[in-house]
């Protein structure tokens, strides 16, 4: 059975598309799921230092484009996860060596080799957006409550559905559940409200995101994470499962009326 | 309206009702949004805003300071709405005094009919 290409993307930099990736592989990947994460932002990367395998890349993205090796050889296996795999970026500044043609065939490649391909996309909406997208049969956009990112958001689904992109979901980041009760932060009725998509899970401001990151260890294995919890929920959302938002802090009817807001894959 | 009370959400903090941040950061997103996605060039709304007090104006007697333009968009529909606080109209002298006129035949009608009766 074929997988599943899933772009994660945002538009707006820094919103925590990376943390995302890593995070929602792992959980996949504790739930069995051959997961392979990759990293397309080529010259900054950053999946292989959040996932903790930065030094063990050997080969990379543009090794296999320009054929210094074969595909497999540039995937690298998590010791501690073994259904984990990363596909990492390169770090030259010469980026022209990926193209769309090039990054499809790479992703049917991928798709026919794993359950869950989830693809890093850098910022922006340039080439390396495009080459993030192309391949994919979904996407993730994730968005902050910011006025900046959101609208950021904005252009990017409406680019992504200008392309026929049909599987467009959100995940709203960092939220902080103290400036939502106090009207002081976007809540998630107003963020679907302005962008008008599925949202697919919220993730809180957690700052076990710091100590993970600081340590390469990811907050979706961990046992009492709350950003930790969420990934996972969102891994099995995609897996088809019904999971209600976690109750950071807000009514309980609330919260039920939300829930009937998600979509599963 | 609806677009109107999102812009008062109840906050204990403020003793005057203030909209509260989150609201005018919705406002302003959805303003910016309908600009980015219509590709508008910069003004179109308030020119359009312009416009439509001018026209409405024409015909009716408004509160053009009161004029709220909202854009109500959600998954099932897209809506511009324009909310026009119109001024309160009170019955001129002439009219009346033909109401008054028009009660007294009614009275007189009635009376005929009792009397036929």
């Amino acid at each position: 059975m074929a997988g599943r290409v899933i772009t994660v993307t945002s538009g707006k930099g820094g919103v925590g598309k990376t943390t995302f990736s890593a995070n929602v592989s792992a959980a996949l990947a504790t739930l069995d799921q051959k997961t392979i994460a990759v990293d397309t932002d080529v010259g900054l990367r950053n999946l292989d230092i959040v996932m903790g395998l930065e030094n063990r890349i050997v080969f990379d993205l543009v090794d296999v484009i320009e054929g210094r090796c074969r595909l497999q050889k540039a995937f690298i296996r998590d010791r501690r996860l073994d259904t984990l795999h990363l596909l990492p970026a390169a770090q030259t500044r010469d980026k022209s060596a990926v193209s769309p043609d090039i990054m499809k065939k790479i992703c049917d490649e991928l798709r026919s080799l794993f359950d869950f391909v989830i693809i890093d996309s850098p910022a922006g909406i340039e080439h390396g957006f495009q080459n993030a997208v192309v391949g994919a049969d979904e996407a993730v956009i994730i968005t902050t409550p910011h006025v900046s990112s959101i609208r950021d958001a904005d252009r990017v689904i409406g680019l992504l559905e200008a392309a026929d992109k049909r599987h467009i979901r959100l995940v709203i980041n960092r939220i902080q559940t103290e400036l939502v009760r106090r009207g002081d932060m976007l809540d998630i009725p107003d963020i679907l409200d302005i962008l008008s998509i599925d949202l697919l899970g919220v993730i809180p401001e957690d700052a076990y995101i710091v100590i993970a990151g600081n340590r390469g260890e990811l907050a979706a294995v961990h046992a009492t994470s709350q950003a930790g919890q969420a990934y996972k929920n969102i891994a099995r959302r995609l897996l088809g499962e019904e999971v209600p938002l976690m109750s950071i802090g807000q009514a309980k009817g609330f919260f039920k009326r939300l829930t009937r807001m998600i979509t599963n894959a | 309206m609806k677009f109107l009370s999102t812009l008062f959400e109840y906050n204990p903090r403020h003793s005057t009702a203030q909209p509260s941040s989150k609201a005018v950061a919705k406002e302003r997103l959805k303003l910016a949004l309908t600009y980015d996605r219509g590709g508008l060039a910069h003004g179109t709304i308030e020119q359009l805003r312009e416009e439509i007090i001018e026209l409405i104006a024409k015909h009716l007697a408004i509160h053009e300071e009161d004029i709220v333009i909202d854009f109500d968009r959600t998954i099932d529909h897209d809506k511009m709405i324009a909310s026009v606080p119109l001024q309160v109209t009170t019955r001129p002298r002439a009219e009346a005094a033909n109401a008054e006129a028009d009660k007294n035949t009614r009275r007189r009608r009635r009376r005929g009919r009792r009397a036929a009766n």
